[in-house]
């Protein structure tokens, strides 16, 4: 007797719990270890995978490689360095972390944000959803390309578009990485004079140029080969396993909290996610370089109507117990490059100085949730590509 | 790598090379082809990328156009077997730290290492939580710390010139000196989260966590880069082994006496128990007894009035049964 895996379909859905004593006593099955340090996996996340040739049938993932006790360590820091803290777990779109920590404070603490400093925050934010999405599109270009095939070129091109950004953040908060740019009551920094003269260029190079990246991608025969139709996440899975973000658009979730929650600016303008249903490699792949344009436009306009006014509601934080919250407890969720972003805080820890608890829901997690699922029926090589285009970032995932 | 003689089954000898240098004129030759090959290797340093958290996006902006440190002929390899330089940026954590030595293990000779990123270098903020080390230096020997949260990509590259002149110098023979370990700065925190250096922090932490990361089958060489930079970790390390032994014995005695007052509560539990089961066969025996002897006397009076009975029926049945 022999039993065939095929790939999860929302006919013949994937036991992820295959007991593999039973797959097939003939077998010659094969444990291979993915990661945790492999160039592939995105971080140090490893995938325990049990091959009977090369085709994957049982996936196991581990993650935990990366926890840095983050929530344990914001119940002894004050709220104004937890901030700084929370910029490091989702390292690649750290601005949009700091400010879902300040959202939270601000909402307990009821401080009132003035309009301009929300309207730069989702400017902010929009530009590292830019970001964050070239660095997706580049490692998976090199995923599916090979370190020395043409894969390679989608990786320095995505990498030297990000280097704009970048200078578009150094320029305005002194960093290139970790910013520490927002305070309870709005942001530290103001726009720089002249700083529009460097925005609208770098947007305009980074559109132009990603025409040419997706010409170069999705019209080339191989890239389609290895990603139309692989790693399907059919839309039923994608609920159940709580899928957000692009990952989840991708399979025809049709939800967006900058649409559907309107948070910080996000109520003035239109906002238009990119959907799809396909599920697969491309179809998320697809979404992200829609993103990237509809972030683009959305840059625009919130640079074009920025308000005039003061940027903080709030006198500067002079030191660090200079924010007090003594009780209450929230939930905020953001749209990050990944997904919905929910943060729980339950204020009243060290007479009002740090929290009590603050609970991060990573939507990276949910992400590498659907790994034990898609991964089954497919080739090994298909495994770097699902996992690649899965984007999931180890530092939110295992705090 | 100079491996220094502090532990004698890591210093690599050849033996042919030992030949080689007393036969008379090849120390020329030698001499000769060493200063080539570390021309060659210190123009050739590829780097195996240990790159776990943030700081390894910086170091993948590093490889890329903007920086492009492949100039200086730094090609980032994927398989330790390839590598000459581990760089470790990010984070490493207790479940992290035995993949990265057994890493570096695999690494042939020889090999150096670059901590990036003040994770990397003393576990940074993270130092006081249970799950991260605090500096990879506790579990392989760094040449070079560069710093920064996240270093800029030129800082990694400033650092690897700093490599490749150290190794220049090495193979000419001068001392060059170990790179220390930057001091942390002492932070404006809360009383209970205390950096290393910090005289009031908590020495059982500090020690429950370095001892942590040095017990991961580390081979015992976990002291060494310590003990030749002259470390603060160190010094507190013999100090903190004093007060691991002190507090292990209070522990041993404070147990040995629970487990007294235990024993002894425990046994006069029993003998209350005893006691009572010996009261209650007590009572039971007295209690049997006297019901023994109401029976007996019961009996007696039944044998009476049997006796009596037989005896007034005996003459009828006597005067029958014959
Ligand atoms: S040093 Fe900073 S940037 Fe580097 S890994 Fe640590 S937290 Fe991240």
């Amino acid at each position: 007797m022999s039993l065939s895996i095929q790939p999860y379909s929302a006919e013949q859905p994937v036991n992820p719990y295959l007991d593999v004593d039973l797959y097939d006593p003939d077998a010659d099955l094969m444990v291979l270890n993915l990661g945790p340090q492999h160039p592939s996996t995105h971080g140090v996340f490893r995938v325990k995978l049990i091959l009977d040739g090369e085709v994957i049938v049982k996936a196991i993932g581990y993650p935990g490689y990366l926890h840095r006790g983050v929530e344990k360590l914001c119940e002894k820091l004050n709220y104004s360095n937890i901030k700084a803290i929370i910029d490091k777990n989702d390292y690649i779109s750290p601005m949009i972390n700091e400010q879902a920590v300040n959202m939270a404070f601000e909402k307990l603490a009821g401080v009132e944000v003035p309009r301009r400093a929300l309207w730069l925050r989702s400017l902010l934010a929009e530009f590292q959803r830019i970001a964050s999405h070239l660095i997706a599109l580049g490692t998976f270009g090199l995923d599916v390309g090979g370190a020395l095939g043409g894969g390679a070129s989608a990786f320095m091109y995505c990498f030297r578009d990000r280097e704009m950004i970048l200078d578009v953040f150094e320029e305005l908060s002194g960093c290139r990485f970790h910013y520490n740019t927002h305070c309870v009551g709005g942001n530290r920094h103001d726009v720089p004079a002249g700083w529009d003269r460097m925005v609208l260029p770098a947007l305009e190079v980074i559109e132009a140029r990603l025409d040419e990246l997706v010409d170069m991608m999705v019209n080339n025969q191989v890239f389609v080969d290895r990603t139309q139709g692989v790693g399907v996440i059919p839309k039923n899975l994608a609920l159940g396993l709580g899928l957000t973000g692009p990952n989840g658009r991708a399979s025809g979730i049709d939800c967006d909290l900058r649409r559907d929650a309107p948070y910080n600016a996000y109520g003035e303008v239109e906002v238009r996610p990119a959907v799809r249903s396909a599920g697969d490699c491309q179809a998320r792949f697809l979404c992200r370089v829609d993103e990237i344009r509809e972030s683009a436009r959305l840059a625009r306009l919130f640079l074009a109507g920025l308000p005039e006014g003061p940027i903080s509601g709030t006198k500067p934080n002079k030191g660090p117990t200079s924010v007090k919250i003594k009780e209450g407890r929230c939930y905020v969720g953001l749209s990050t490059p990944r997904g919905e972003l929910g943060t729980y805080l339950i204020a009243g820890g060290n007479k009002g100085l740090s929290p009590y608890r603050l609970k991060i829901r990573p939507p990276s997690l949910h992400h590498l949730a659907s790994i034990p699922y898609i991964l089954p029926g497919n080739n090994l090589s298909d495994a770097i590509a699902i996992l690649g285009s899965l984007d999931p970032v180890m530092g939110e995932a295992d705090r | 790598m100079a491996v220094d003689g502090k532990n004698d089954s890591l210093t690599y000898t050849n033996p042919a090379m030992d030949l080689m240098a007393r036969l008379p004129g090849v120390d020329i030759f030698t001499s000769t082809v060493d200063r080539l090959l570390t021309w060659g290797s210190s123009n050739s340093l590829w780097m195996f990328p240990m790159a776990t958290s943030c700081c390894g996006i910086e170091f993948m902006a590093s490889a890329t156009a903007r920086v492009d440190i492949d100039r200086m002929g730094t090609i980032v390899r994927g398989s330790p077997r390839q590598g000459d330089v581990m760089v470790v940026a990010g984070t490493i954590t207790v479940k992290m730290a035995p993949r990265v030595k057994k890493l570096w293990d695999q690494m042939p000779e020889p090999k150096w290492c670059v901590a990036m990123g003040s994770c990397a270098i003393s576990g940074d903020f993270y130092r006081d939580i249970y799950s991260v080390i605090p500096g990879i230096d506790t579990v392989v020997p760094v040449d070079i710390y560069v710093p920064g949260c996240p270093p800029n990509p030129e800082q990694l590259m400033a650092g690897l010139m700093r490599l490749q002149e150290k190794m220049r110098a090495q193979q000419r023979g001068e001392w060059t000196e170990p790179e220390i370990r930057p001091e942390t700065e002492k932070m404006n925190t809360q009383p209970d989260i205390r950096r290393l250096l910090d005289d009031e922090r908590d020495e059982g932490i500090s020690q429950a966590q370095y001892d942590g990361s040095c017990s991961l089958g580390m081979h015992g060489n976990e002291h060494r880069r310590h003990d030749q930079v002259g470390n603060p970790v160190g010094v507190d390390r013999e100090q903190g082994v004093e007060a691991l032994i002190l507090r292990a014995q209070a522990h041993a005695q404070a147990m040995e006496a629970l487990r007294q007052e235990a024993a002894q509560e425990f046994a006069a539990a029993q003998a209350a128990k005893e006691a009572k089961a010996k009261a209650a066969a007590e009572a039971k025996a007295a209690a049997a007894a006297k019901a023994a002897a109401e029976a007996e006397a019961a009996a007696a009076d039944d044998d009476a009035s049997v006796a009596g009975d037989a005896a007034d029926e005996a003459p009828a049945g006597d005067g029958e049964t014959p």
